[in-house]
């Protein structure tokens, strides 16, 4: 027999070869030699494609989210229901009409509801969330909060955090009259941490050093929750996505509409939702949603008033409270318990204000 | 307005020799989460290694056990699945790099804070100057190449690669080695 020619070689290589092919390989010197040299490529190629890695952690929890959502769902993430296409009805729309129609449908009235014409809602919210997780240097955010059913009001919130040592972070609520209400910073740098609290007029700042163990970082945290809400609504399987265009840019307004609530034992569900995201750096600018949070409802509205990265800025005091004049500090000393930590500095400083 | 999305195109009829489930007896969702425990990790490679995009391949993969999902509700043909969620996502990233090319596709260029990440975790990862060019010259392929190395990556037959990639099953071994010899030049250039 001749020796083989390449696709013989690959067929070899991918078991795919006849018994007389198999055969020649086998007793060929050269082309034993040739099908070794190509399955070495073959391996080389499935290595290159394992070297994509694991797909997240969340994709299970997607599909279990949308699996259980999956009955009469539409969306992007979705399927369509299974009947046949008007489109496709051979014989009734000639393919000139059919052209026409699109081109209509395409440049003429989608345009006028803000059609999407780039992005789906999924891959502008998972763009979203890259940005929230991919920050790196320091940040400084500023941002209004309403929460139903944990705090009396809105509330102003100002955050500084350093993306590349989360556990280095202050943040700042103010009352709607803009004075402070609380605030918490820690610096590992440092090795302090201190708390806020604004008590009849006076603010009280508990502070401690030597700190060994950060405690949890609070934006880290809430970032966390962002992302979780996020990764919901990627799930659901009904987003509506609006673009706007205004003098301020483009703007993505994905929105889940109201539902029955379907899972009231989980953590944390949505019930509606809506995010309104940059279109230059896909930041959320506006979110706003309902749900249960450990199984309590909750309705909660956020709105974006500053971002920006202060990198050449940045000192030990970005991420201190620095007291005032008229502030009461407190020494204490640090605790791996934060509340601990705070409780037993103020019952101290008590007993000895009592001659204890 | 809701989001524009296009349905994928039917997957080829299953076929193969052994049933791997019966959806008389086996709860379809069970059996979808069994499914995608079992070739998730397979299937999302595959779509990661054709689409370049971790959000679009774990996107893909969703809407496949999905349309799984749907196939077994409706006592679909429940042999040789693996074929059948190859075919069907193939067919998604099929449909997902014609969509980003009709309606123009978001690049790096237009968004400079959005990375790629496991772009950047293969880069780290390359720890020769040889991997390196081989990931590139892998890259560089044409997508119909890429689709097919990388469904005989995961392990598919011919007869299997045919119905996912929409070519003759004679024609697999053939395109499979050209495919094979301008990635080897693409290494060398």
């Amino acid at each position: 027999m001749r020796c083989l020619t390449d696709i013989e070689v690959q067929a070899v290589v991918d078991d795919e070869a006849s018994e007389e092919i198999r055969a020649h390989a086998n007793a060929c010197e050269a082309c034993r030699a040739r099908v070794s040299e190509r399955r070495s490529q073959m391996e080389t190629i499935a290595s290159l494609v394992d070297a994509d890695g694991m797909p997240s952690s969340a994709l299970e929890a997607r599909l279990r989210h949308a699996m259980s959502e999956a009955s009469g769902v539409r969306g992007s993430t979705v399927l369509r229901a299974n009947k046949p296409s008007a489109w496709r009805s051979v014989g009734l729309v000639s393919a000139l009409a059919t052209a026409a129609v699109i081109a209509l449908l395409v440049y003429g009235v989608l345009p006028h509801f803000g059609a999407p014409t780039t992005l789906s809602a999924s891959e502008v919210l998972s763009r979203s969330l890259q940005t929230i997780s991919s920050g790196q240097g320091v940040e400084r955010l500023e941002y209004e909060v309403a929460m139903d059913g944990m705090t009396a009001g809105p509330v102003v919130i100002r955050q500084v955090i350093d993306r590349d040592n989360p556990n280095r972070y202050k943040v700042a609520s103010y009352r709607p009259d803009g004075t402070i209400a609380t605030a918490v910073s820690q610096d590992p740098t440092t090795q302090q941490r201190s708390q806020l609290f604004h008590v009849d007029g006076t603010n009280y700042i508990v502070r401690v050093g030597a700190i060994h163990t950060p405690v949890l970082s609070i934006p880290q945290m809430a970032q966390a929750l962002v992302e979780t809400s996020i990764g919901i609504m990627q799930a659901k399987s009904d987003q509506q996505l609006t673009i706007e265009d205004g003098p301020a840019g483009r703007r993505y307004v994905v929105e889940i509409p109201p539902v029955t609530p379907q899972n009231p034992s989980a953590t944390l569900d949505l019930f509606s939702a809506r995010a309104v995201i940059s279109g230059t750096d896909f930041r959320i600018q506006e979110f706003t949603a309902t749900g249960t949070m450990l199984r309590q409802p909750f309705s909660v509205s956020v709105k974006l008033r500053t971002h920006e990265y202060i990198g050449g800025a940045v000192t030990n005091e970005s991420f201190a409270i620095t007291p005032g004049p008229d502030d009461v500090v407190i020494e204490g000393q640090a605790d791996e318990d934060p509340i601990t930590e705070l409780m037993t500095t103020v019952l101290r400083e008590l007993g000895r204000a009592r001659g204890k | 307005m809701k989001a524009v999305h296009r349905p994928l195109a039917s997957p080829a009829t299953p076929t193969g020799p052994t049933p791997a489930t019966t959806s008389t007896t086996v709860d379809p969702q069970a059996e979808t989460l069994r499914l995608f425990q079992e070739h998730g990790t397979a299937l999302y490679r595959f779509c990661r290694s054709v689409l370049r995009h971790t959000g679009d391949a774990e996107d893909v993969v969703q809407e496949t056990f999905l349309k799984l999902l749907h196939h077994l509700q409706h006592d679909g043909d429940a042999r040789n699945l693996k074929s059948w969620l190859f075919t069907v996502a193939a067919n998604g990233c099929r449909d997902r790099t014609r969509w980003r090319l009709r309606w123009l596709p978001w690049t790096a260029e237009r968004d400079d804070r959005t990375v790629d990440p496991i772009d950047e975790e293969v880069r780290l990862k390359a720890d020769t100057t040889e991997a390196d060019r081989a990931r590139r010259a892998f890259r560089a392929l044409a997508p119909r190449d890429r689709l097919l190395l990388s469904l005989r990556a995961q392990g598919l037959s011919y007869k299997d690669i045919a119905a996912a990639s929409g070519i003759r099953e004679q024609s697999v071994g053939r395109l499979l080695a050209r495919a094979l010899d301008r990635w080897r030049k693409q290494c060398v250039a």
